[in-house]
């Protein structure tokens, strides 16, 4: 009885060393094909020399009509005040607003810290401010809720896992990440189907949102090759190519037609 | 070389070798055709078994006939139905001047007893609706005036015409007295003529016989068939072979006519004029042909339900494994369902039409006796492993989702930095569906605890709880109990166990000692007259019985109530009745404690504990709330509940305080003493009993005794004396005459031997043999009866490990298993004590004297309860039959019925099962998906309502209709029900003919007629029928089922019902209640 259950024992041990070594033999071939053009091993790129930073600012203008804000119905809910036009593409003058900018390529392996600091989005008026929202993998953002209304805050990403919580008002603010990059990862509330804005999640700090004036600007770049990358809920995205030596301070401005 | 002088007397001159060489060849001889007659038939005794077959059963063929008028005279002609048919019409005519004589006057007698009848059962039904109204009022002024109005009714003079044209004066005590007069002239006037007709029908039942024996359920051709076949027939060996179950049967060899299509009797095989001999008896058919339409003797052969060795043809003992090297015996006659248990162990009931089964009585004895008590048997009294599988169950489920949780934890992690999106969302999917089976699991706890709240209620004890009876029991009654519990009740379960003296000094002291003491609330006296009408009426008498001897009446489920007043207290009496599964505390089987007012008291709950409140305060689990009876509650209102511990109290031979002072009960010395014998004796396996909660059985289990080889049955010192036979070793004369086949004359060393010694005189295997206390044979003597040792015989010598493949045992997956589950639940209620769910059952309440002349006051019959009812609505009905929240002390569906359908607090599990059974049992879909039905037109309402109200079928003269005054009298469902209760096509059955269904309902046949392919009504309809193409059922039912309150009454008013519940007139019967019809509105 004894011996034949340290027999069993002992097999079981082999059993599991076997599959431990397949196991351990498939992550690495899955992590190798990735990671031939760039190994993940790779050293981390030197610190940002603040002395040689450059950075990139500009305008984001929209080309033809604006389009009309379409008027949202708020009075399901009473509590719900305040503007109720859609936000999905809001145009001042011929400034676009809410276009998100990052540095799609350029910065080759180089990784960065995620900043300490939280960034914040709050709900009030029901909706979601701001409504564009650029943030790094993994740094917190603390969601409020400042309507005297329960909001259910419900992303739905591809790439990251999904979640749906709800808040009620006064209730203590609720501390999020996201893991993986995703640009433009929808974020809407059930309870009051109009609230929507979009969280996009990048790897490197070096990112910005167009304002009320079109204007963005991204500091602290090395000196390198990128590829800007200008992305809009409605319009699209665009890409444009910048060369930055240090200390250099480009300007690049980029249009958007309607209807693109 | 010299001559030799020739000797005188040369051997080979002298002597002859002859003699030595005939022996020698004739002995060669004989051994050569011993040999060949050996091999011929010494080996092969089939063989003569197959002439003999052929002989007879050709003769047999050529004196059968096939079922005809003209053959019929054919075989009538023969000289030996002429001899048969002389006597029988020399009887008749002895009978014939007498029976004439009572026929005439018996007719006179009925027409009497009919007019007779019309008025008194007018004026019984008022009689007895007063009664109740008496009974049921609370105020007395109220009541007394009642009681002057009914005893002034009772004076009235009526008029009472008799076909003869003379009329009487009767006032209700006299006409009762004439109807009983006249009705036990008859009774005895019929039991006369039966006696003069006695021989009479005896010579016809022989010439029916002859002619039944001669005449067979084939054609011609067939029948010339048969001949041909018999008279071609070579001998051969008959075989039946089923490799895959290893069967060998070659029974047939000899047994030739088992499966011949018509049926042979030892009689019709007997040579002319002989008695049936062997042969005759092994020819005759198989006495079951149905069991072998259900059986195929293809499949299953014979010897896995008969045993006997199947292979063997040498002799006809060892065919029959009547020889000493082979373990299984043919099962004797007596004991020949023990077969059927081989495959049919997981059933309670064989087969849904078996009445009178000896295995079935087996398998019940064995639950009902307390067998399970003791003894393991897989299947039976399942619950305490359930529950501990269970626990198990949840143990590991919570392991498996700590691991689960763990595992998605470390899979998102693995997410997060996953280098390809696809990895990431693969992982992250995984991670979610981790998540999701923890749902699933918590979930399926969830279901696990109601699981174990339900096995908790279903969890049952055969005897009482022994924590109650401080409050319960007189003291002094104890001890003589115990000494001998069947010189006290001679029918009870609690089996005599030899105690001695000092055993139940200790006994009784240690269960009086650790008996809970909590006060009981006081109770006043009640009605022990009106507790006894509830006795008999409210439905007792289906379990219990009351009387000894001659006199007893009811059922034998449940206790003798006879002598209760000499040991239980009223004031528990009270409780018990009103509800018996009142426990005095909770019992919580983790803490293993009773739990008590301190324990909610600490955590600021208050005292409440029953089905809904079951949770314990201290630690949240599941407490057993109720006593493990399968008593039920009557929902007696708690002042009958005083009226009926009243009268039981009543019940008794000697005053309570006639029983010796038993004092030492208190005595504390004696406590641990009487611990040991209860754990020693296992009471615990049968009662419940402070300090043994979790106390396991004592017993061997028996799921397989009967395949336990012979030697490992312990004869002890019998062991040569059952196997000479001869010596019967039980003298007492109380336990011989327990002994099936009486004593033994032939040897009995075999299972059937060892198995009813036991049962008939338990302690047989100590005689001869000086042992200490301890060590003497535990089992106690169950006083049962002949039929009840053979049926628990029956059942234990076919409790064996079968070598038949798993398919051959019978463990249906679909309905069928419904139906098995089923009958154990039915049969642990006893629902059969009062409903009829076989046709032919007999329930305890049949036999009652009450219900002799009141037969449409018995509990329902349940014959297609399944296709009758909706099963939501059954579940409902089954959970609370009163249908009402409120007002609970009644029938929801017949509050007309005096005999009540009880609350048994069936839990979730018993509930699904029951549901299930009958749903299964009439073979219906489950769920129950109810038809679309469009509504009728106007015109078809107004039609609808003709027919309902039609004097030809007056619907809601016996139906009832909510209408206190006419309800009284009802014998029928109120129709407004229907719709949520009944299923429409049965509806439709029923009404064209309820006999069919329910045979001897209430409900008349013949309501409808078919013509033309459909259903008309048999009474006269209104011209607006004139075309209808449809049948008239349907539009009944559909206006049944579309009927509501408003509709009821309208209708019944128009029929003038009102007046006629006021009883007044005396109008015989009151068939044309709705004179006054008109057309309705």
């Amino acid at each position: 009885m004894k011996t034949n259950q340290s027999r069993a024992i002992r097999r079981l041990a082999v059993l599991l060393g076997v599959l431990l070594l397949v196991g351990c033999g498939k992550k690495e071939t899955a992590e190798e094909q990735p990671a031939a053009p760039s190994p993940a091993a790779a050293p981390a790129s030197a610190p940002i020399d603040p002395a040689t930073a450059a950075s990139v600012s500009g305008t984001v203008k929209f080309d033809g009509a604006a389009p009309k804000p379409a008027k949202i119905d708020m009075s399901q809910d009473p509590s719900c005040a305040g503007g109720n036009t859609a936000e999905n593409v809001v145009v001042n003058g011929d400034h676009l607003e809410n276009v998100f900018v990052y540095v799609k390529e350029g910065l080759g392996n180089r990784t960065f810290d995620v900043p300490k600091d939280a960034v914040t989005l709050t709900q009030s008026g029901c909706r979601y401010r701001p409504h564009v929202l650029g943030v790094m993998t993994g740094q917190t953002i603390t969601i409020v809720n400042g309507d005297p209304t329960t909001h259910n805050i419900h992303p739905t990403p591809k790439d990251n896992r999904e979640w749906n919580e709800s808040q009620a008002p006064q209730a203590p603010p609720l501390e999020k990440t996201f893991a993986r990059e995703e640009i433009l990862l929808p974020v809407k509330c059930n309870q009051h189907p109009w609230m929507r804005m979009f969280v996009n999640v990048v790897k490197n700090p070096f990112y910005a949102v167009s304002g009320p004036d079109g204007k963005f600007e991204i500091k602290g770049l090395p000196p390198g090759d990128y590829t800007i990358a200008f992305v809009h809920e409605k319009l699209g995205e665009q890409d444009q190519k910048v060369t930055l030596a240090a200390k250099d301070s480009k300007t690049v401005d980029v249009t958007f037609k309607s209807g693109t | 070389m010299p001559d030799k002088p020739i000797p005188d007397d040369d051997p080979i001159v002298s002597k002859s070798l002859a003699p030595h060489y005939v022996v020698a060849v004739i002995i060669l001889m004989g051994t050569l055709f011993w040999a060949l007659w050996d091999e011929d038939f010494g080996q092969r005794p089939w063989k003569s078994f197959q002439h003999e077959w052929k002989d007879r059963y050709s003769v047999f063929l050529k004196t059968a006939r096939s079922q005809s008028s003209a053959s019929q005279k054919d075989v009538e002609a023969a000289a030996e139905y002429q001899a048969v048919k002389l006597s029988f019409e020399q009887a008749n005519q002895m009978a014939a001047p007498r029976s004439k004589e009572i026929n005439e006057k018996l007719r006179a007698l009925n027409g009497k007893i009919l007019a007779l009848q019309n008025v008194f059962t007018d004026r019984r039904a008022y009689v007895n609706a007063s009664t109740y109204d008496i009974e049921t009022e609370t105020s007395n002024s109220a009541k007394q005036s009642k009681q002057r109005d009914l005893d002034a009714y009772k004076q009235e003079v009526t008029t009472v015409e008799y076909p003869d044209g003379s009329k009487q004066k009767y006032n209700f005590p006299q006409l009762e007295e004439t109807y009983n007069a006249l009705r036990n002239e008859r009774t005895q006037l019929s039991a006369e003529l039966g006696e003069i007709i006695k021989p009479v029908n005896a010579q016809k039942e022989k010439l029916d016989a002859y002619v039944s024996e001669h005449m067979v359920n084939l054609t011609a051709s067939q029948l010339a068939g048969l001949q041909d076949k018999t008279e071609a027939w070579e001998p051969k060996i008959v075989q039946i072979n089923v490799p895959e179950a290893n069967i060998v049967d070659r029974c047939e060899s000899c047994h030739m006519g088992v499966r011949e299509p018509v049926k042979l009797t030892a009689a019709a095989m007997s040579l002319k004029g002989k008695k049936p001999d062997e042969y005759a008896r092994a020819f005759t058919s198989h006495p079951e042909p149905d069991l072998l339409k259900t059986h195929d003797p293809d499949k299953f052969g014979c010897s896995p339900c008969h045993q006997g060795n199947g292979r063997a043809t040498t002799s006809v003992e060892k065919a029959h494994g009547n020889y000493e090297h082979w373990l299984w015996p043919l099962f004797p006659r007596g004991n020949i369902e023990a077969g059927c248990q081989t495959c049919h162990a997981a059933d309670m009931v064989l087969v849904s039409n078996d009445v009178g089964w000896t295995l079935s009585d087996g398998k019940d004895l064995f639950r009902q006796r307390g067998c399970v008590g003791c003894h393991r048997y897989e299947g039976y009294d399942k619950e305490p492993e359930d529950l501990l599988s269970i626990a198990q169950q949840i143990k590991l489920i919570e392991q498996e989702k700590k691991d689960n949780l763990k595992q998605a934890n470390y899979l998102m992690k693995q997410a997060d930095t996953a280098e390809s999106n696809e990895e990431a969302n693969r992982m992250n999917d995984r991670a979610v569906a981790l998540k999701v089976t923890n749902s699933k699991l918590d979930l399926r706890v969830v279901q696990l605890d109601r699981t174990t709240k339900s096995l908790l209620q279903d969890m049952k004890k055969v005897g009482p709880n022994l924590k109650d009876i401080r409050l319960k029991l007189n003291r002094n009654w104890i001890p003589v109990w115990l000494k001998k519990p069947s010189a006290f009740r001679a029918t009870t379960k609690m089996p005599d166990f030899r105690f001695s003296d000092e055993q139940i000094q200790a006994i009784s002291a240690y269960i009086w000692q650790s008996a809970l003491t909590d006060p009981l609330p006081k109770h006043k006296p009640g009605s022990a007259a009106h507790g006894k009408e509830l006795v008999e009426s409210r439905g007792c008498l289906a379990c219990h019985s009351i009387g000894e001897g001659e006199q007893v009446q009811g059922g034998t489920f449940a206790a003798n109530l006879t002598r209760v007043g000499e040991k239980d207290n009223y004031d528990y009496l009270v409780r018990w009745v009103h509800n018996a599964r009142e426990r005095t505390r909770p019992y919580c089987p983790i803490e293993k404690k009773d739990i008590g007012p301190e324990d909610y008291k600490r955590k600021g709950l208050p005292y409440v504990f029953d089905l809904d409140h079951s949770k314990c305060p201290n630690d949240g689990h599941e407490l057993q709330v109720q006593n493990m009876t399968v008593m039920p509650s009557l929902r007696l209102s708690p002042q009958d509940a005083e009226d009926v511990a009243s009268y039981l109290v009543t019940l008794k031979k000697q005053e309570p305080s006639a029983y010796p002072d038993a004092a030492f009960m208190d005595d504390p010395k004696l406590k641990e003493e009487g611990k040991k014998w209860i754990r020693h004796f296992g009471c615990a396996g049968c009662h419940e009993l402070s300090g043994f909660e979790d106390e396991g059985r004592i017993g061997t289990e028996l799921t397989t005794e009967g395949s336990k080889p012979i030697e490992r049955l312990d004869f002890a010192l019998l062991t040569e004396t059952a196997q000479r036979g001869g010596k019967e070793p039980i003298t007492d004369p109380d336990d011989l005459a327990r002994l099936p086949e009486g004593p033994a004359k032939q040897p009995w060393y075999d299972h059937k031997g060892f198995f009813e010694h036991k049962l008939a005189e338990p302690n047989i295997w100590d005689q001869g043999k000086i042992k200490p206390e301890e060590e003497k044979l535990r089992m106690p003597n169950l006083h049962l009866t002949k039929e009840q040792v053979r049926a628990l015989t029956t059942f234990l010598m076919g409790s064996q490990e079968s070598a038949l493949p798993i398919t051959y045992q019978y463990k249906p997956l679909d309905y069928r298993r419904d139906i098995q589950e089923g009958w154990w639940v039915v049969r642990k209620y006893n629902c059969m004590g009062c409903h009829q769910l076989i046709p032919g059952q007999k329930t305890s309440l049949m036999a009652l004297a009450r219900y002799q002349e009141a037969q449409e006051q018995l509990p329902p019959k349940l014959l297609t309860e399944g296709a009758r009812v909706n099963p939501e609505w059954l579940l409902s009905f089954l959970a609370n039959p009163s249908l009402s929240d409120t007002d609970t002390n009644r029938n929801g569906i017949r509050p007309y019925l005096q005999v009540r359908m009880p609350t048994f607090s069936f839990s979730e599990n018993e509930l699904g099962k029951l549901v299930r059974f009958f749903q299964a049992l009439s073979a219906q879909p489950f769920p129950y998906i109810p038809e679309q039905r469009p509504p009728l037109t106007a015109k078809e309402t107004d039609m609808a309502r003709s027919l309902f109200s039609s004097t030809a079928a007056p619907c809601l003269k016996c139906h009832a209709t909510g209408d206190p005054a006419h309800d009284k009298t009802a014998t029928a469902p109120n129709f407004l029900q229907a719709k949520g209760r009944l299923k429409p096509d049965w509806v439709e059955r029923w009404i064209i003919d309820p006999q069919a269904i329910s045979p001897g309902t209430s409900m008349p046949s013949g309501l409808f007629k078919r013509e033309n392919n459909l259903w008309i009504f048999s009474g006269p309809t209104p011209a607006s029928f004139n075309g209808y193409d449809k049948d008239h059922t349907k539009l009944l039912v559909e206006y049944i089922f579309q009927l509501t309150p408003e509709e009821q009454r309208r209708v019944s008013a128009s029929m003038g019902r009102a007046r006629a519940a006021s009883g007044g007139s005396s109008s015989g019967v009151r068939t044309a209640g709705g004179s006054a019809q008109r057309a309705p509105e």
